[in-house]
């Protein structure tokens, strides 16, 4: 490739100038990426993209020819309808198990230190423990923290496999939304439960009715953002703290010239929090410094690095297709995953330089890498020694073939809904106002990934900017706030691209116009923030004008969350098409037929300027609905 | 004359194809024992794909006259009269490669391939499944697409199928009951989907 070539390419594959740079060195040097791979797999199977392949049992596999020609049944006789509805259901149950067991560790941990077995944990936030002990019923006054803690860590446990028939952290949601719940019998009844519920469905011979199959399909992604997400926010918060309103950095450039670089990348706080704690040991400093660096830079990559960032300010690397790129800087001593949206092949990108790629978490390991298990008794000690084996690793970085992009971004961060309550006085009522003023029209959340079907970050980022240009107040999690931090979107100066309306309210606050709320798990602080407004309201959440987005999604963690969206009530674009095009029927029931349930319904639109003009005329449809 | 007929629209991009031919030209014709064969067999039909969504198999044609047995220097290609298959003797090929500049298609691939052969990269393009049409079968690749993107039989038969749909669909404005039916709506759907990401930036 010409020089010319190598530009025109990094330029097609990214939007932001410092992944520009890098990819051009991937390119130069020849290092495998995402994209390179996604090319070579073209073309990919149409069957495997409409949904329409059964690779369920042994019997087949089996698809359906969706030209309509003879082969219109699999062997054990399921239709089109019944393949792809069980395809779809399937996704998302692994999408809502990888949320909620993460959420599971979490608690695990709470419970752990609660007993006193945690090495180096604490209870953080005894305000919210307190809060959360009071929604489970669990006796506050006068009792120890840690006796408070493990009640409600064994509370929350306990809804995984629940025999009571409902979830104690969904009776958040509006009576009316509920209801909707309750009466279309999608109300979740525990969370392990509904993901062993789908996978009986899926089985050979069970649930063929493709209505059935997607009505369990809403109320197992309800058991994970009403669920498992939101345990894992909650007690990730009680652990580590609520966050609150930081400034930090992003983009590669966060990566340290003089420092030994350790990047933190996964989705799970619990080993990469102390990571950061431990970090500050000036023992450590001083190895560092006995190895020719000038100290230690943490970076964080993904959702790990949302949680870094929210609570300890740690500088953001990037987003889930910045892993092999963070790398290709040559400048990284060790990558530190937990897992979830780690490359499989990261170990190869890593052969290609000095980084020592580190596994943690006994269900997700990698051979090709070094693995220090986790364990909340000795997580002190494995941080120190992943930190010890960076330090080590640093005079094997090669200078001449470092090279770190200039310019970090400046953002902030750490939008809690408890923040943005707090912010706004303690109640809703201004924002309310506001909206019903028209000075604010309503409120969007953007979530989501990175997809090689689109150029990185160029969903998330024009989309956001439409938005708020139209007075739409946009909140945002996961790789979808990381691609607008790089942007330049996440900082209160970014008001002067918003409309007059939202420009005015994030001025008088001293807030960005996109703000950033978390992870992907915290999505269901999304979730607690639209049921507090409609409760102050008095309606449901489907009554809100709001709406959601993931234009650049690829996980099944997204089919989740984007379906526990719109069975809360909020309609919700899709900027990839889902593997439901196979079955008109079911396209029909998810983007019309739900509207008559939840008032709320799914769209599929690549165009981010078009997705803006779909979520204002939902907007517009709801401010209409409540007479605003 | 008989051929494998391409209708493009209708190709979804599985890629089955290409493994039925692999399969076809293995020695134990078998998928399991074929991935652990010595000389590993490949395809001899490639989808293609551009923008990600539009596909075409393409796979030789076996062309009268064939543009590469004319230009042939050792005359390894051949025609089998019966089938108008156009063949390679694996041990008169030089591998000189100038059947692949002459081939319209870009289908002519240098690969090793079992024995009898030598033991280099010979021309190892479509034998048009020689074997199997021996055996009163179709061309492997025919048989395993499951969309009718790929048809064998008569040209003429095949094409008075398209013509007699255009002309039903052009005079009644119908499309359902016609021997090839429209793409239909959710198909058509998804492919706007696919053009507009392929558009985008």
């Amino acid at each position: 490739m010409t020089e010319q070539d190598i530009r025109i390419e990094a330029e097609r594959r990214a939007s932001d100038r410092t992944d520009q740079e890098i990819i051009r060195k991937t390119l130069d040097e020849g290092v495998q990426t995402v994209w390179d791979r996604f090319a070579l797999q073209q073309p990919q199977c149409g069957f495997g993209q409409l949904g329409v392949c059964c690779n369920n049992c042994a019997m087949g596999p089996c698809r359906i020819d969706p030209f309509g020609g003879k082969t219109s049944l699999g062997v054990c006789g399921a239709n089109v309808d019944t393949i792809v509805a069980r395809n779809l259901l399937d996704d998302l149950s692994v999408g809502a198990a990888a949320h909620s067991d993460h959420g599971r560790e979490v608690v695990q941990v709470l419970l752990e230190t609660a007993e006193g077995h945690g090495q180096g944990y604490q209870i953080k936030d005894v305000e919210k423990l307190h809060r959360l002990a009071t929604e489970y019923g669990i006796q506050t006054d006068g009792r120890a923290t840690n006796d408070i803690a493990k009640d409600l860590a064994l509370g929350i446990l306990e809804e995984y496999g629940t025999i009571k028939n409902r979830i104690q952290l969904a009776e958040r949601a509006p009576e009316q939304t509920k209801e909707i719940w309750r009466k279309t019998g999608i109300m979740p009844r525990s969370i392990d439960r509904e993901i062993v519920e789908a996978m009986h469905r899926i089985h050979m011979g069970v649930d063929a009715d493709y209505v059935n199959l997607l009505l369990h399909a809403m109320r197992t992604s309800l058991s994970d953002g009403w669920g498992g997400s939101m345990a894992a926010t909650e007690c990730s918060d009680i652990l580590f703290g609520t966050p609150t309103p930081l400034t930090s950095i992003t983009n590669l450039a966060t990566l340290s010239r003089d420092k030994v670089n350790i990047v933190l990348h996964g989705h799970n706080p619990l080993l990469s929090q102390m990571i950061v704690n431990v970090a500050e040991d000036p023992d450590l400093k001083r190895m560092a410094e006995e190895k020719g660096a000038k100290g230690i830079n943490l970076v964080g990559m993904c959702c790990t690095g949302n949680e870094l960032l929210m609570r300890s300010g740690i500088p953001l690397a990037g987003s889930f297709f910045d892993q092999e790129l963070a790398i290709a800087t040559g400048a990284v001593e060790a990558m530190v995953v937990d897992y979830q949206c780690i490359y499989h092949s990261i170990p190869l990108t890593a052969g290609c330089y000095h980084t020592k790629v580190i596994t943690t978490s006994t269900k997700g390991k990698i051979s090709g890498t070094i693995y220090k298990e986790f364990k909340p008794e000795s997580a002190r000690d494995t941080a120190h020694e992943i930190i010890k084996l960076a330090i080590e690793n640093y005079p094997n970085r090669n200078p001449d073939r470092v090279r770190i992009p200039e310019r970090p971004m400046k953002v902030m961060a750490g939008f809690s809904e408890e923040t943005i309550r707090k912010a706004l006085g303690g109640t809703y009522k201004p924002l309310i106002d506001a909206i019903v003023a028209g000075t604010i029209r309503g409120c969007v959340g953007i979530v989501g990934c990175n997809n090689p079907r689109i150029k990185q970050d160029y969903g998330h980022i024009t989309l956001a900017k439409e938005l708020i240009k139209r007075n739409i107040l946009v909140v945002e999690t996961g790789c979808s706030a990381i691609a607008c931090g790089k942007a330049g979107l996440l900082v209160p100066e970014a008001a002067d691209l918003a409309g007059e309306g939202l420009a005015s309210v994030c001025r008088l606050l001293g807030i960005p116009p996109v703000l950033h709320m978390g992870s992907c798990v915290d999505c269901s602080r999304i979730l607690v923030l639209a049921a507090n407004i409609a409760k102050e309201l008095g309606v449901g959440i489907g009554d809100l004008p709001i709406g959601g987005a993931a234009p650049e999604w690829y996980s099944q963690k997204a089919i989740s969350i984007g379906t526990y969206f719109v069975s809360s009530g909020v309609y919700t674009v899709l900027g990839i098409p889902p593997k439901i095009f196979g079955s008109t029927n079911v396209l029909n029931l998810l983007a019309d037929g739900v509207k008559g349930i939840t008032n709320s319904a799914f769209a599929v639109e690549p165009d981010p300027l078009k997705t803006a003009d779909l979520l204002e005329a939902e907007i517009n449809r709801k401010r209409k609905a409540l007479n605003i | 004359m008989k051929t494998v007929f391409v209708r493009q629209e209708r190709c979804v991009g599985c890629r089955h194809c290409e493994v039925a031919c692999a399969i076809a030209h293995s020695q134990s014709k078998s998928l399991i024992p074929a991935i652990l064969e010595e000389t590993k067999s490949y395809p001899r039909i490639f989808v293609e794909a551009v923008d990600n969504y539009l596909k075409f198999p393409n796979r030789c044609r076996h062309c009268d006259p064939a543009p590469c047995m004319q230009v042939c220097p050792t005359g390894s290609l051949s025609r089998e009269e019966n089938t108008g298959s156009v063949l390679v003797d694996y041990l008169k090929c030089i591998s000189c490669g100038v059947c692949a500049m002459a081939c319209p298609f870009g289908i002519i691939e240098f690969r090793k391939v079992a024995k009898p052969a030598p033991d280099r990269e010979v021309n190892a393009k479509c034998d048009n499944c020689i074997e199997r049409l021996g055996e009163g079968g179709i061309p492997a690749c025919a048989y395993a697409c499951k969309t009718g993107a790929l048809e064998f039989g008569e040209i003429n038969d095949l094409i008075r199928v398209s013509r007699s749909d255009f002309t039903t669909r052009m005079i009644t404005s119908r499309g359902a009951e016609t021997e090839v039916p429209v793409i239909p709506e959710n198909i058509r759907a998804f492919q706007a989907v696919m053009e507009k990401l392929a558009s985008l930036s």
